[in-house]
């Protein structure tokens, strides 16, 4: 059984919560893997205050399915998660979510790995930052670039 | 053609028999704006207000009108909200206050009445307390901007097409950074007003619309796409086609 579940929402989310959502009354997985990305008060420049996320509604989750399918292609995996989310936040807040399962480690840990690459390259989502010292849109980085890059031959 | 649920057959207005709807976990989100001077807003964010903390009590406001919804709207089921979310966002583009509100609750019927009534209280406190210095203030841009459960499914304001959209040749929409350079969200254009049919053609005349599209539009990391899917300027386009210009994504 496979169970891919996909949601952009404005609220926050529990991460342990949505853990136990994918690996509750399951005997057949081995491995839950999960990535929490948060809100920083530092990046570009010091002093974040707060962080507004903007996306493209309908091409966002589209995208999000996309990925999602290729890591199920990729990998043998028994479930994934993946939740983003939208609109204000402040430091501290939880942004994203991944959550692959299977029956081994390995596939649990790459698919996730994968899935954060190519979500931070291809899904519709903007960042803009509200520092001490004014606003301004995230740029994005080559890291992030390189990062989805490295997949392409394997 | 949708039916109106709120008329009988004899066309007389009814409140309508919701007993044998399934119980499903529901969610809207309303949002709405307040336009105002930039100053009022500064006062605002500075929090230099004489009546004081106005994103504050504008929120409580929305949350405590999303729970006097069925007296004010005539047909409105009452409702046990398990959830009221109202977020305040400054925004200097505007110049103004951007307003979402999110109700959710577990039910057999839906919460956009109440987000919509959330979003509009919240507005309308605002426009309250910044009345005395500030009289140009304009409310608007009310509407559901996302609904999840029940019989309708899960829906967007964006997923779904207006008539007119429908029948226009291309719906064109800018994103982040891009959005705030060129100061629009979206336009419509006919395949007709442009040479060519290739989005790089598109491009092309948007690009000669004004030196400020130009300069912006021509920056070499420019993301595009067709019906929501990333596309090279070679990419032909057609009637009904929903194309999007945007930067480098920065989400995660």
């Amino acid at each position: 059984m496979n169970q891919r579940f996909i949601r952009v929402q404005r609220e926050s989310f529990d991460t342990g919560k949505e853990v136990q959502l994918l690996a509750d009354q399951r005997t057949d997985i081995g491995a839950v893997v999960s990535f929490t990305g948060y809100v920083r008060d530092f990046n570009e420049k010091p002093e974040v205050t707060a962080l507004t996320l903007e996306h493209y509604p309908g091409m966002t989750e589209q995208a999000l399915e996309q990925i999602a399918l290729e890591a199920e292609k990729r990998w043998e995996l028994k479930g994934l998660r993946i939740l983003h989310r939208i609109g204000r936040m402040e430091p501290g807040d939880p942004i994203v979510l991944v959550v692959t399962a299977s029956a081994h480690r390995q596939d649990a840990f790459d698919a996730c790995n994968f899935i954060m690459d190519f979500l931070k390259t291809r899904a519709p989502f903007w960042k803009k930052e509200h520092t001490t010292s004014g606003d301004y849109w995230v740029s994005s980085r080559t890291s992030d670039a390189q990062a989805a890059a490295r997949w392409e031959n394997n | 053609m949708n039916q109106l649920t709120h008329l009988n057959a004899q066309g007389e207005a009814r409140m309508v028999d919701v007993s044998d709807k399934k119980i499903t976990q529901r969610t809207a989100t309303a949002c709405a704006s307040v336009t105002m001077q930039a100053n009022t807003l500064n006062m605002i964010v500075e929090g230099g207000h004489p009546k004081g903390d106005v994103l504050a009590t504008a929120r409580i406001a929305g949350i405590m009108a999303a729970k006097r919804t069925p007296e004010l709207i005539p047909l409105c089921h009452p409702l046990m909200l398990s959830k009221v979310e109202v977020e305040l966002q400054p925004d200097a583009q505007l110049p103004g206050i951007r307003i979402h509100a999110t109700c959710k609750l577990a039910g057999q019927t839906g919460v956009e009445m109440e987000a919509l009534t959330a979003a509009s209280v919240a507005a309308l406190t605002v426009y309250d307390m910044c009345k005395a210095v500030d009289k140009r203030m304009v409310i608007g841009n009310t509407y559901v901007e996302e609904k999840t459960g029940g019989k309708s499914g899960d829906w967007t304001y964006a997923s779904l097409k207006s008539d007119t959209q429908q029948q226009a040749g291309l719906q064109i929409n800018f994103f982040a950074e891009l959005r705030e350079q060129l100061g629009v969200d979206n336009l419509s254009l006919e395949l007709d007003d442009f040479s060519g049919s290739t989005l790089g053609d598109l491009l092309t005349h948007l690009k000669s619309q004004k030196q400020q599209w130009h300069n912006h539009l021509s920056s070499p990391n420019l993301l595009m796409a067709v019906n929501q899917q990333m596309a090279k300027p070679s990419q032909t386009l057609k009637e009904g086609d929903e194309v999007a210009f945007f930067p480098p994504v920065t989400g995660g």
